[in-house]
This record gives C-alpha cells, structure tokens and sequence, in this order.
C-alpha cells in the first residue's frame, strides 16, 4: 500500500475530534442556556456574570479537548462530551440552590480537568498500570481507610468518609474506588484461569476452588468493615458490586455471580439486623409517610420534588428544590425532576446510558485484557454508583447516599470521576490507534 | 469477556428502564397526587413568594402589606399598624398558614383565584401575577376608638352597620403582633408562635367572634322580642315588684342582682334590667317561643361573616327544659346554658335597628385588582328576620328607655338617640362579664355595637353600664361622626 493510500483511507475515517469539538460546542450552548434560564427565572434579568460564566464554560471545556487531541487523539468522541453536559448541568443547579458552593464546584471543576489532563499525561498507556498494581491496592486500601484515622477522619451527617488535612477537606474513599479498579483489573487478568476452575460441585452448582475464592470473601470483609466503620452503606455496596462484576467479567463463570449475590444477601440482612439505621433506611424505603416530617423526610420531599415537576417542570428557579436535604449532592437528581420534569430526569437517563454504552463499548474493543477489564470495571463504578443514587432518590431501592458522578455537588466526586473519565479516554485511544494500525495493514 | 461484557451493558439497561419506570411512576401517574399533597408545601411556597396584595381599611390605611426583601422568599408581608388589626387581618406565615382576612381572602390576595387571574392574562407573559388589593368596611377611626376605650381590658368589642351588616369595628384584647409570625426565620417564627400559644390570656384568640360568653342582661333583648312577637299580651302585662323570683320543681329562688326590687310591665322590666320579671317572662312565653326566637337571631348557626372558624352562639333546643324548667327561667336572663360571642350580641341589636331582619356580617368591602379595576365588592344579603319591622320598632323604643333613663345612660351620645341594653353575666364568685349592646340613631341607625369586659368586680345590674356603656358610647361616636362627616 503507497503512502497516498494510507492517507485516503485515512481521511474516509471521520476525525473523532471535530465531532467532539462540535459535540463540546453543543454543550457549552446548553450549559449556558440552562444557566441564562436559571437567572431569568430568579431575578428576570440575564446573569451579570454571563461573560464570565462563558468564558469559563469554553475555556475549561476547550482545555479538556485540547488535551485530549494532543494526547489521545484517537479516543472516543462522546466521553468528554456527556460528562460535560452533566457537569454544566449539575453546576446550574448547584449555582441556583447555593452561590457560594457554586464557585467551590468552579473551583473543583478546574481541578478536575487538571487531573484528566494530568491522568493523560502520566498514565500513557492504561496497561502500564499493571507495574504499580500492589502499589494501587496498598493506595486503595490505605485511601479507604484513612478517614478512620483519629485526628484527620471525620464525620458528616453520621459517615465518617472525610479527612481534613489543613484546610482542604475530601473524601479519599472517591479516588479509592479508582485505585482498586485498576488493582482488581490487574490482579484479576493474572489469576482468571485459576479463578475459572471449578474444583467442587456441590449438585448442579460448580463451585470454585476454595483457595482462589479468598479474594472474593476478603473484598466482602473489607466492605463490611467500610460499611460498619464508616457508616457508609452506599460505597460499601459499591466496591462489593464493583469486585464482583470484575471477577465475574475476567473469569467469565456466572458462579462468582451466585456466590456474590448470596455473599451481598447474607451482609445485607446481617447489617440489617445488626445496625438500627440500616432498618430504618428499610422501613423508610417500604413506607416514608408515616414519618414524613422525620425520619422520612428527605425521601418524601424528594418525592413532592418529583411529582410537582411532572413532565415538563416548574422551570429553572421557579421551584422549591431547597426543601429537599442534601439538594446540592445525593439529591440532586430531585432537584433537577422538580425544575426540568420527566424530559429533564429523562435527559439524564439517557445520559448516562450513553456514557455506560461508550465506556462498554471501549471494553468490547479493547484488544488486551487488562484494558478491556479496568473499561469495563470504571464502567460498572459509573453504572453502579448512577443506579444507587438514582434508586434511592426516586424510592425505586432503599436510598443509600452516595453522589450523583459528575452533577452532585462535591470536589473528590469530581476529580474521581474526571480521572475516571481520563482512564476511559486512554483506553479508547489505544483501541483507535490498534484499529487503525489494523487497518493500514490490510 | 465479551459476552459479559454484553450481559453487564444489557442488565445496566434493565436498571436504567427499571428507573426510567419508577420516574414515569412519580412525574406522570402520582404527579397530581404529590403536586397537591397537604404535606408538600411548595404551594405555599409560590403563594408566600408571590406579590400579594394590600389590605387596606375604609379610610384608606394600608394595614397588611407586602415589601421586598432578599431572602429565598423574596417578599416580606408586613402589618404597619401592629396589634391594632391583627384579629381583622390575621396573619401570613409559612410555618403555621394563615388566618383572617390573610386565610379567607387569601386566593385573591395571591393572585390565584379565578376572576383575578383572567383580568391578569393579558400580562401573563410581561409579568409575574400580581395579587389584589382587599379594601374592608372596617375604618381605623372606628376601630380605634374602640381599642383605646377597650384599652388593656380583657375583652371585645363590635361594630357594624345594621343596615348592611358591613363590619366597622372588631377589636379584641389581648391582641398581638402579626409581623413576628410572618417573618421568614422559621426558628424565630415557632418562637414567637409558642410564646403566644402558650400565654394564658390567649391572645392569638380572636373573642370577637370565636369566644362566647353567657350574655347576661343583653340577652334579655331575645326574651322580650320572643315576648312580642309571639306572645303579644305579655307585651303589655304587668309583672309583680318583687325580690326573688320562686322557681319551680326546687326550692332554689332566683333574686334580683343586688337585692333590689322591681316588677311592671315590659318597657320598664327591659329599661331597670329586672331580672325577676323577665324569668317568669320567660316561663310564661315558654321554651318553645324562647328558642325560636333566639335561632331567628341566629343562636345556632354560625354567622356566615368572611372570617374564618367563627363560633355557633348557643342556646339550648325547647326540649332541654323539658325536665328542667329553672333552666328556661335563668336562660331567659341570659344565664344557665346561654352562651354568645360578641358578634352575635352585635348582630341581636343589629337586627332590632334593622327592622327586624340581621344582614349577614361582612369585613371585605371590595377586591381590586393592581389595576385598581373592581374584581368584586361585597355582597350584602339578609341573613335571618327575626321579628316585624312594627314589632322592631316597639322593642327599639324600649331599647331607647334604657340608655335614655335605665341601666345604660352613660352609653348616651350628645344629640343623638341611642338604643341599648345592658348586661353582666355571673362568672365565678363575684365577678362578671360586663356586656352592653346599642344601636344609633334610633330613628334611622347605622352602627350597631356589642362590648363584652370579661371578669369585673362587683355583681349588680350596674356594672355593665358602668363598664361596658362608655365603650359602646365611644365606639358609637366615633361610627356616627365618620358616617356624618
């Protein structure tokens, strides 16, 4: 093949970048609506800091793409995109329940892209993590575990996930959960043959060998102890959920499934009957009414949220989403149904989805298996994290307070995910240079 | 991995359907529900955040308004006159809702009812709804003068005019502050609102139309309008000068307040406030007539006044005395099982000065709309005839003797004929209830009031016109200068 032919074929395949750029000028258009509309709802009159707010929007946004199209040029276009559209979303709605969390969410979205420029930089091929694998699980613990540390570990609201160091305060669990992906991802792809076997049959269920199942039992008690020590339910479930679909995708045995599934019941019911707040979570799930000005009170005003917005919404700043606890973070969600409706919460369904699909996609393609295992393991984080605030919110699951990735207010859940992001985006570069490498060869 | 990479795409599509469902479940099937749960306050929200509009007196006085401010609710309501209206006006909070005019009228001073709303659709687009401003037929002058004669006595005082039953006066004290209770830090309005529930001189109760009181003597005006109009030959029967009456079925005797003695016939038993005369007046019209003619007054309705959660006066059904004919004669002097609120006693002399008929209490005057266009102005309507006009005529004449030379002489106003009773109603030991109602001016009146003085010393005829009458003449003062100006 002569060098013209490369290049034709080369030009036939659209360049990813200028569907992103034109995908990133999309949003930043809707961002900016949203946020003229919030003002118009609230004062009557178009923000004062319009040009400001714009300029930020495209700078961070023109950034992150610069970023992208210098150093993984051949990465997905829809990733940045979505994940911008909920950002600037989320930010509109934080900006209209409280200004001041507004400039720190600012603030933390500038930090954000910095890390997803900064995880581009450093980790230049996704598989070059596997060198520093038990350093990420030692990292991983270590984050998970250091807000029980005396002095610097604190409590909000009852769950002791933060650390002061100064004047910065985050939630390590955040990046934690990153960490331990890609150690799983790691450990996982090495031992998937000895994971696969099945040694024991216990009637028409093959059972694994027990030896290859301490992982499975020591993720179960390291979440159980998250879970009792840190009073926080909604990570815990995570990282179970998170370990077990990861074992089950790398050994490819629907066994680790079953024996997750009942590992997940049998902690459930356990921490059911052990913990009084872990009941309550129940009964408030099954029946908030009759404790709607207690107990219940955050679901059931996160309900009226809801059913007031109905289809299309109050509107921008013409609700009253500041009754709902927590509307900057875990309820969100709710914020958005009261103001936007159902096209709205529909909006970000689909969103989301779109997120989940492309991050599958990109493990589909994925040639070697630690890629495709740490693309489908962040996945799951998005996937799973998305189903549990959303569950919770809407009553579909008992609620167990976890952000909203990348809307809910909240600087560690940002950065995390945009590291997150930046992951996914390495990752689907190597399979667009892979592809394309493929196809010159032909 | 890539099948199961798949099945985990696929069961995370499931979920997200699963969500999709649930929101479908709470936005669209249960929207309606939950939009208007009782418990979902965003309503109220909207309604506390929205421009709402004045209340203001007959003589113009802004007496409830809203004014911007910069909290999530954005407007303040605000009563520049304190204490004054606060039992005409109520209150606004968000905590605890509303009540008065703030509760019945609330709709239109939101901008929310019906025929203010279509008046606004031409600015639906251009503004946010207005609310309409609610003029009442209450005046400051009248309403004044009845707070300052009042003073810081507990008791009430009402004033209308009989003619329409237009309200010009609700004064009832102890009273309070309205603007605490509609102020926005919620933890300073629970404060407020538990120090007045909590008082013991419950000043959040409105006594003008939400408290009864045994009426006592003024009571006496029901029994001789039972006796006139149903029974005619006791009109002009002479009853015995005596000390005490006996009472059948028991030993029991019912004696004159103060010892006194006294008989003759029905102008001078109304005019000395005889009370021997009129329980055998009472025993003699019967238990029949008596409490037919107190429910044509209007003792066992609630009077259809546009304030909220007004109370039924009460007088027993005919049967009642059935086994207990002591009962009909202390009732007839207002005692025993009689209980009224002032409002009611008000509209007793209302309706003597109206020739018989009691017009329906009405505060709201008229609704305009930020436009200053009319959207509704009262509706004056009868509401009970309780006696002919010939027969009101008699009465009132009566009515006449007891200011001009009876028991009410200080509710005398110079150059003006006024029409009343007096009455003091036994509470505990010795103190009373002072009561006075009257009309003015007996020829052709237009104010009619009641005042109750709850709990004062001394238990004779006497303290009703002592206590009660200069408040009911001042009240009537001021009423007559303002329709007379």
């Amino acid at each position: 093949m002569t060098a013209t032919a490369v290049a034709a074929k080369a030009r036939r395949i659209p360049n990813p970048r200028s569907k992103e750029a034109r995908l990133l000028l999309m949003v930043g258009l809707l961002t900016l609506g949203a946020y003229v509309l919030a003002s118009l709802g609230r004062t009557a009159s178009v923000p004062v800091d319009l040009m400001p707010f714009l300029v930020f929007t495209l700078g961070t946004l023109a950034v992150a793409h610069l970023v992208i199209r210098r150093l993984a040029p051949r990465a997905s276009p829809v990733l940045l995109p979505v994940a911008a559209a909920l950002n600037g979303l989320g930010y509109v709605f934080i900006a209209r329940l409280d200004t001041d969390r507004a400039a720190a969410q600012a603030t933390w979205t500038a930090i954000g892209i910095a890390a997803f420029a900064g995880t581009l930089i450093v980790v230049r091929e996704a598989r070059l993590l596997d060198r520093y694998r038990w350093t990420l699980a030692l990292v991983g613990l270590g984050l998970l575990l250091l807000p029980l540390v005396p002095g610097i570990g604190y409590a909000v609201n009852g769950a002791r996930l933060w650390v002061a160091l100064g004047p910065l305060s985050f939630q390590p669990g955040e990046l934690a959960k990153i960490a331990l992906a890609a150690f799983f991802a790691s450990y996982l792809v090495e031992k998937r043959d000895l994971l696969a076997r099945s040694t024991r049959r216990l009637g028409p269920v093959s059972l694994p060998e027990p030896r290859a199942a301490a992982p499975i039992l020591l993720a179960w008690g390291v979440s159980i102890l998250v879970m009792t020590a840190q009073k926080d339910l909604g990570s815990s479930l995570l990282f179970f959920a998170l370990f077990v679909l990861m074992l089950w995708v790398a050994t490819e045995r629907g066994a680790w499934l079953a024996l997750g599934a009942t590992l997940f019941f049998a902690g459930a019911y356990a921490a059911w009957s052990l913990f009084e707040h872990v009941q309550s979570r129940v009964r408030i799930w099954l029946d908030p009414w009759p404790v709607a000005d207690g107990e219940g009170y955050q679901i059931v005003q996160s309900s009226y949220a809801l059913g007031t917005g109905g289809l299309t919404g109050t509107g921008i700043s013409l609700g009253s989403p500041q009754q709902i606890p927590a509307a900057e973070t875990d309820f969100i969600f709710a914020a958005i149904g009261e103001e936007l409706g159902l096209l709205g919460t529909t909006a970000i369904l689909a969103a989301f989805l779109v997120l989940i699909g492309a991050g599958l996609g990109i493990a589909r393609r994925a040639q070697h298996p630690l890629d495709k295992l740490l693309a489908a393991g962040l996945t799951s984080i998005v996937g799973v994290q998305t189903f549990i605030i959303l569950g919770g919110v809407t009553r579909l699951v008992p609620l167990t307070g976890i952000t909203l990735p990348f809307v809910s207010y909240g600087g560690s859940s940002l950065v995390a995910n945009y590291i997150l992001l930046a992951l996914l985006i390495r990752i689907s570069n190597d399979n667009g240079r892979q592809a394309a490498a493929l196809e010159a060869q032909k | 991995m890539n099948r199961q990479i798949r099945t985990l795409g696929i069961a995370m599509l499931v979920l997200f359907v699963a969500l999709f469902a649930q929101l479908n479940y709470l936005q669209v099937i249960r929207a309606d529900e939950l939009a208007n749960h009782p418990g979902n306050n965003r309503v109220a929200v909207r309604d506390f955040s929205r421009p709402r509009g004045e209340i203001r007196t007959a003589d113009g006085v802004v007496i409830a308004r809203s004014v911007p401010v910069d909290t999530p609710f954005k407007r303040l309501r605000e009563y520049p006159e304190g204490p004054l209206f606060a039992h005409i006006t109520g209150f606004f909070s968000f905590t605890f809702g509303s009540d008065g005019i703030e509760r019945t009228y609330g709709a239109e001073l939101a901008g929310r009812s019906g025929d203010v709303r279509i008046r606004q659709l031409g600015n639906v687009l251009a503004d946010e709804p207005q609310g309409a401003h609610v003029t009442l037929s209450v005046s400051k002058a009248v309403q004044e003068a009845a707070a300052g004669s009042l003073g810081s006595r507990r008791g009430a005082v009402v004033a209308l005019d009989p003619r329409t039953g237009a309200v010009l006066a609700l004064q009832s004290f102890p009273t309070y502050d309205p603007n605490p209770l509609s102020a926005h830090d919620q933890k300073a309005v629970r404060a407020a609102w538990e120090g007045l529930t909590n008082a013991e001189a419950k000043p959040m109760l409105p006594r003008t139309y939400r408290e009864r009181y045994a009426p006592g003597s003024t009571f006496k005006v029901v029994t001789a309008a039972a006796a006139i109009e149903r029974a005619g030959e006791l009109a002009v029967k002479d009853y015995p000068v005596l000390r005490t009456l006996d009472l059948p079925q028991t030993d029991q005797d019912l004696p004159n307040f103060g010892g006194g003695s006294c008989g003759g016939m029905l102008p001078n038993l109304l005019r000395v406030s005889c009370n021997t005369g009129f329980a055998q007046m009472g025993l003699d019209v019967g238990a029949e007539n008596l409490a037919a003619e107190a429910r044509d007054f209007g003792f066992g309705s609630v009077p259809p006044i546009d304030l909220p959660a007004a109370a039924r006066s009460l007088f027993p059904e005919a049967e009642a005395f059935d086994r207990d004919v002591p009962a009909l004669a202390k009732s007839a002097i207002g005692q025993q099982d009689v209980t009224a609120t002032p409002l009611q006693m008000a509209l007793v002399a209302a309706g003597v000065a109206n020739g018989g008929v009691v017009m329906e209490p009405q505060v709201m005057a008229e609704i305009r709309d930020p436009q200053g266009r009319l959207v509704r102005s009262a509706d004056y309507a009868s509401w009970q005839r309780a006696m002919s006009a010939e027969n009101a005529a008699l009465l009132r004449d009566m009515m006449v003797g007891v200011v001009a030379s009876g028991s009410g002489t200080r509710a005398a106003v110079p150059g003006v004929t006024v029409a009343g009773k007096t009455g003091t109603a036994q509470t505990t030991g010795d103190n009373a209830h002072a009561w006075m109602i009257a009309f003015a001016p007996a020829e052709a009146p237009t104010v009619a009031v009641a005042v109750v003085v709850e709990s004062q010393d001394g238990l004779t005829e006497a303290t009703g016109g002592r206590v009660a009458a200069p408040i009911a003449q001042a009240v009537l003062s001021a009423a007559l200068s303002q329709s007379q100006p």
